[in-house]
């Protein structure tokens, strides 16, 4: 990774005219809004979207540095903008939006069980067998696949059993050595976001309709706790009460 | 829907058999690949309706097949024109340099490989775009991805491994290939592989050369 990109200044602030194509939902002109690049800080951003500076984000471009061709897991929604951002650096990426997934996974089982009452007794109703069942279906991959994952805020987002079983699902998944980018709100969100990397400094949030409800804010004690297998663990804390953590495996 | 002389028995596909030669997703059941369950008559149409996103002209006449809503194909579809599918298809769909575009109602369960891929609908299957592939906002793609570009539109849906860049050649090709590459335009059409099987075996080892 060349030193321009650590700064920040090699791909994103230099396509901006490309970038604002997409941005706007210019969708029209076919063939022109393919080849973009990640935009940058300074590109005009959505009414529904705001930059934020991100030093956990830094920091895990930081700790992939020298990788060459990584393996990157993003389980946020799948954005042009972050895709591009990673595969221009050479990572693999899988993209797999985990919030979507388990709600879809959920309202699912809910219509089976109303719609055949027998199902019911087959199926365990309690969280853990819930969470068990929609780990055989999602984020089937092989173990010590990934180099690093982007976590994002769906922690927050699922109930406190299943983000417990979610984290020991993906710490098989991490390579020795391999960093988690994640981030918990120190309150309760009012709204809800999805987030995208600007440039290896930048976020963009994107203000959405919301997907699930917040579960749970999480204290210091109760994150570590939860990866407690992994050997280091770093926090920045945002003027938008918005913890950024990085841990590594 | 399709020309009569496209549609192939297992077999006896127009491309390498080893075109798409690891269906993760889907494994179509060979002894039902030749199984149409619809009788529907063909459609052809230039272009495809409501095919409003993007490019889909591939070949020379600009006309291009589909399947409508309402007609379910199971089975395998080869050939070199362009393809609209606004139906449910299961099996497999190889159109080597030619596009598909999934319309917002089609429901695909198929390994894709085709020159240019655009998903308005839901494919589950591995999806190889020799030049790119275009995931609209109501489009969904349950599976590996190989391409040279990919453009996503915001809203989509995407679940599976991303490969992009130039898949490797045969080494006989790769030498073309290099020398174009060597000249600095990484998307230039003028470095599209000669043949259709080389994107599917780059991405079946897994490899893709950047």
């Amino acid at each position: 990774m060349g030193i321009l990109n650590k700064l920040g200044m090699a791909v994103g602030t230099a396509s901006r005219p490309a970038a604002r194509g997409i941005a706007t939902g210019d969708r029209g002109r076919g063939n022109d809004a393919v080849a973009l690049a990640a935009v940058g800080p300074n590109r005009t951003p959505e009414k529904n979207e705001t930059n934020r500076p991100s030093n956990g984000l830094k920091e895990f471009m930081w700790s992939l540095d020298g990788l060459g061709r990584g393996t990157l897991l993003d389980l946020g929604p799948a954005w042009q903008t972050t895709l591009n951002f990673f595969i221009e650096r050479g990572f693999r990426v899988s993209s797999e939006d985990i919030l979507r997934g388990w709600k879809n996974f959920v309202s699912e089982e809910e219509t089976q069980l109303k719609q055949h009452s027998a199902a019911a007794s087959h199926l365990e109703r309690g969280p853990e067998g819930r969470v068990e069942r929609f780990l055989k279906t999602n984020l089937q991959y092989e173990p010590g696949a990934f180099d690093a994952i982007l976590l994002w805020d769906v922690l927050d987002y699922l109930e406190p059993e299943m983000a417990k079983q979610t984290v020991a699902h993906l710490t098989a998944l991490l390579r020795s050595g391999g960093v988690v980018f994640a981030m918990f709100h120190s309150k309760k969100p009012e709204g809800f976001q999805r987030y995208r990397v600007a440039d290896s400094s930048t976020l963009q949030v994107i203000a959405t309709p919301p997907l699930l409800p917040a579960q749970k804010v999480y204290q210091n004690r109760e994150i570590q706790d939860m990866f407690a297998r992994f050997r280091t663990m770093k926090s920045f804390v945002g003027r938008d009460q918005l913890r950024e953590t990085l841990v590594t495996k | 829907m399709w020309k009569k002389d496209d549609v192939k028995t297992p077999g006896v596909s127009e491309s390498s058999p080893s075109a798409v030669s690891t269906p993760a997703p889907v494994n179509p059941n060979p002894s039902q690949a030749s199984q149409r369950e619809t009788a529907a008559p063909a459609q052809r149409t230039a272009p495809a309706p409501g095919n409003t996103f993007g490019n889909a002209s591939g070949n020379a006449s600009g006309s291009s097949a589909s399947v409508s809503q309402g007609i379910r194909i199971k089975g395998e579809i080869t050939g070199s024109e362009n393809l609209f599918i606004d139906g449910q298809l299961e099996g497999k769909l190889d159109l080597g340099n030619a596009s598909v575009t999934v319309g917002p109602n089609g429901v695909v369960k198929a390994d894709i490989t085709a020159r240019e891929v655009i998903v308005r609908g839901r494919v589950d299957g591995k999806v190889v775009g020799s030049e790119r592939i275009q995931i609209g906002s109501s489009g969904q793609i349950i599976g590996e991805i190989h391409c040279e570009r990919i453009a996503i539109e915001d809203g989509a849906v995407l679940r599976g491994r991303v490969e992009t860049g130039r898949p490797l050649a045969k080494p006989t090709e790769a030498r073309g290939i290099a020398a174009g590459a060597s000249s600095g335009n990484k998307n230039s059409d003028t470095q599209r592989p000669v043949t259709t099987a080389a994107p599917a075996n780059a991405a079946t080892a897994g490899t893709t050369a950047e």
